[in-house]
């Protein structure tokens, strides 16, 4: 039995070890088991065989065979060269069953990560995830607008962090799953969460809450007391002092809000969401600013943003990956008029190369109409991606969000696009919003496209997200880009169309405007 | 891919080759003799025996000889191992450096005894 298990461990060293030295070594090992009997002779015996196992099987390999040296020193400069461990090919048997084992390997990986959901430890971490932005559903967003803010180039809505907080929303439901950028949740995971009455999500891609919150929060709004409001005051302008981009501006707007509260113009104020709406109008008013606002949330905010996971990262993939990176229909329609819906500007770190398919699709359209109309915003980097096909040379973006760098050029032309000089037209809805706003507002500035729908939604989220408090917030812009444009940008007014009619309209109205210019008609 | 060295000897190559001094040895007994030479601290297993044995054969310190039965174990032939003229002069060479060596250690008082 014993000298049975050492022929196994002497199958370890290389064959050549073997060839020469296997049988003496099994003849010693027998020699030593019939010498040395007794439980610690038999136990000194194979601490000694193991021992020397593990010193001397490395060594074997590693001063192997002499012909290495040969090939070596035969070895063309720059020419790859294979050295072989074992000179004799292996058995049948074991070809075979090493080739099942790979590809079963092959086969199980691949259907791990195709469908991480499905895979069982995985959805434990997923649901774990989720539940936990659940009780926090502010701090997820406010980590996206944190990393937003170090990482300017790519803030994104459809941020992994954002999958289960958008999830978790009641205004995704009309939304329905495949126009959100995000999957619905599975019910498997967990059952539907209540919904976070948090109205600032900072330059997210969701649509706009403020109206919805303002619901939610009514009735269960604790209020707010002198000593809050003063708190808040003092944090609001703190914040303004050390953040907004304008500090002549945050002097005056903290001038403004003191004699306010000094004149007791707050006094009466005793809700928390109407006491954020006041400062939010006082602010505009006093700053000249429309970026600055100040939310309540009904749920405490956490002190700290929670960072996204790879959990995370990996789930926001694979969300957009089965939703087609949120094309929902692209498509050539009578008269050649290519028409493409598009219901986010996701990440092109995800989702470039189906965009860029989707376009090259469209190529030899001769007008083009992107729908907008359900589309929650996104990445300004997914904006710039897409509107380089409608310029023949770079053109300058405006977007309040990011400042002006070289990044706020397009990238036309690009190679092989013929859609740079084609019609275009743009689907828009009062909940088109955030980045879909931002590609609408500049091609509109540029009359590069007609918009036709409904005024977008005037996303606010354009500063970076502040806590003041447990409930108040504030988003202060902190960027200074250069609008060039005479009119200023969407940021709570919206985009407005160049053809008004109802969103649902929309599509048939740019097709006959389309047709007519193509002189279809 | 480094040859294996036999500068500096290697101390289980050396206890070979002490262990051979006396007489011609198969594996086993090389074994058992190193064990007695060292009072038991160095048992040699297997794998090290025979790859230290594979580099003094390469190095030319010892030779194989005939194949024979020892009549203490019984039946079975064993390769058994000679010492060259070669491997013999390395053995005293190591040794004289090892005694140089005693040599220093007693001068810095780092062992006790008259002897070498």
């Amino acid at each position: 039995m014993s000298e049975k298990l050492y022929s196994w461990f002497l199958r370890l060293y290389p064959s050549r070890f073997r060839e020469e030295y296997g049988e003496e070594a099994l003849q010693l090992f027998r020699d030593r088991a019939r010498d040395e009997k007794g439980f610690f002779e038999r136990l000194r015996l194979w601490l000694d065989l193991v021992a020397d196992l593990a010193m001397s099987v490395p060594r074997e390999y590693y001063h192997f065979q002499p012909e290495f040296f040969g090939v070596s020193a035969e070895r063309l400069e720059g020419v790859p060269a294979f050295f072989v461990l074992e000179s004799g090919s292996p058995r049948p048997g074991a070809l075979f069953s090493g080739g099942l084992l790979t590809l079963a390997s092959v086969i199980t990986f691949s259907v791990w990560l195709s469908q991480p959901a499905r895979y069982k430890p995985f959805r434990a971490l997923a649901s774990q995830s989720q539940s936990r932005a659940r009780e926090h559903p502010t701090a997820v967003r406010r980590a996206a607008s944190h990393r937003t803010d170090s990482a300017r180039e790519t803030p994104s809505a459809l941020r992994p962090s954002d999958v289960p907080a958008t999830n978790s929303k009641p205004t995704e439901a009309k939304a329905g799953d495949a126009s959100s950028g995000v999957p619905r949740q599975d019910s498997r995971f967990s059952p539907p969460p209540p919904p976070p009455p948090h109205p600032l999500q900072p330059q997210a891609g969701q649509p706009d809450e403020a109206a919805d919150t303002t619901v939610l929060v009514e009735g269960e709004d604790p209020g707010v007391n002198a000593a809050e409001r003063h708190r808040v005051i003092n944090g609001a302008i703190a914040n303004l002092k050390l953040y907004y981009v304008y500090p002549d501006r945050a002097q005056k707007v903290s001038e403004a809000l003191q004699a306010h509260e000094r004149n007791g113009d707050y006094d009466g104020v005793t809700s928390g969401k109407t006491f954020a709406d006041v400062l939010t109008k006082e602010m505009r008013g006093a700053g000249q600013d429309m970026h600055l606002v100040v939310v309540y949330s009904e749920t405490p905010l956490p002190e700290r943003p929670r960072s996204s996971t790879v959990e995370d990262l990996v789930r926001y993939r694979d969300a957009l990956e089965q939703q087609n990176c949120t094309f929902e229909k692209v498509e050539i329609l009578p008269h050649n008029i290519g028409y493409l819906k598009l219901n986010a500007f996701p990440d092109p770190s995800v989702c470039e190369s189906r965009a860029r398919k989707e376009m090259k699709r469209l190529n030899d359209a001769d007008a083009i109409i992107f729908d907008l109309r359900e589309n929650r915003g996104g990445s300004p980097a997914m904006v710039m991606l897409m509107a380089a096909y409608l310029f023949d040379h770079p053109e300058y973006m405006y977007s309040p969000r990011e400042n002006t760098t070289e990044r706020s050029w397009t990238r036309s032309p690009v190679p092989g696009n013929k859609l740079a000089d084609k019609p275009a037209y743009l689907l828009t809805s009062a909940s088109t919003f955030s980045a879909a706003e931002h590609f609408s507002y500049d091609m509109k500035m540029l009359k590069r496209a007609t918009i036709v729908g409904e005024t977008t939604s005037g996303a606010p989220h354009s500063g970076v997200f502040h806590r003041i408090d447990e409930h108040f917030g504030m988003g202060i812009p902190e960027t200074k880009p250069i609008n060039p444009f005479s009119k200023s940008d969407w940021v709570a007014v919206g985009v407005e169309p160049d053809v008004k009619v109802k969103a649902a309209e929309a599509f048939e109205t740019a097709i006959k405007l389309a047709e007519i210019k193509l002189g279809k008609k | 891919m480094p040859k294996r060295k036999l500068s500096p000897l290697p101390s289980a190559a050396f206890q070979i080759l002490l262990a051979l001094v006396d007489e011609d040895l198969h594996g086993y007994g090389i074994m058992r003799q190193v064990v007695d030479q060292t009072e038991g601290r160095m048992r040699l297993g297997p794998g090290t025996l025979y790859s230290s044995i594979q580099t003094l054969l390469e190095g030319q310190l010892i030779e194989q000889v005939d194949a024979r039965a020892d009549s203490k174990l019984g039946q079975e032939r064993r390769r058994y191992y000679r010492l060259t003229s070669a491997g013999r002069k390395l053995v005293r060479s190591e040794a004289e450096r090892l005694a140089d060596l005693l040599r220093v250690a007693r001068a810095k008082k780092v062992l006790r005894g008259a002897h070498v």
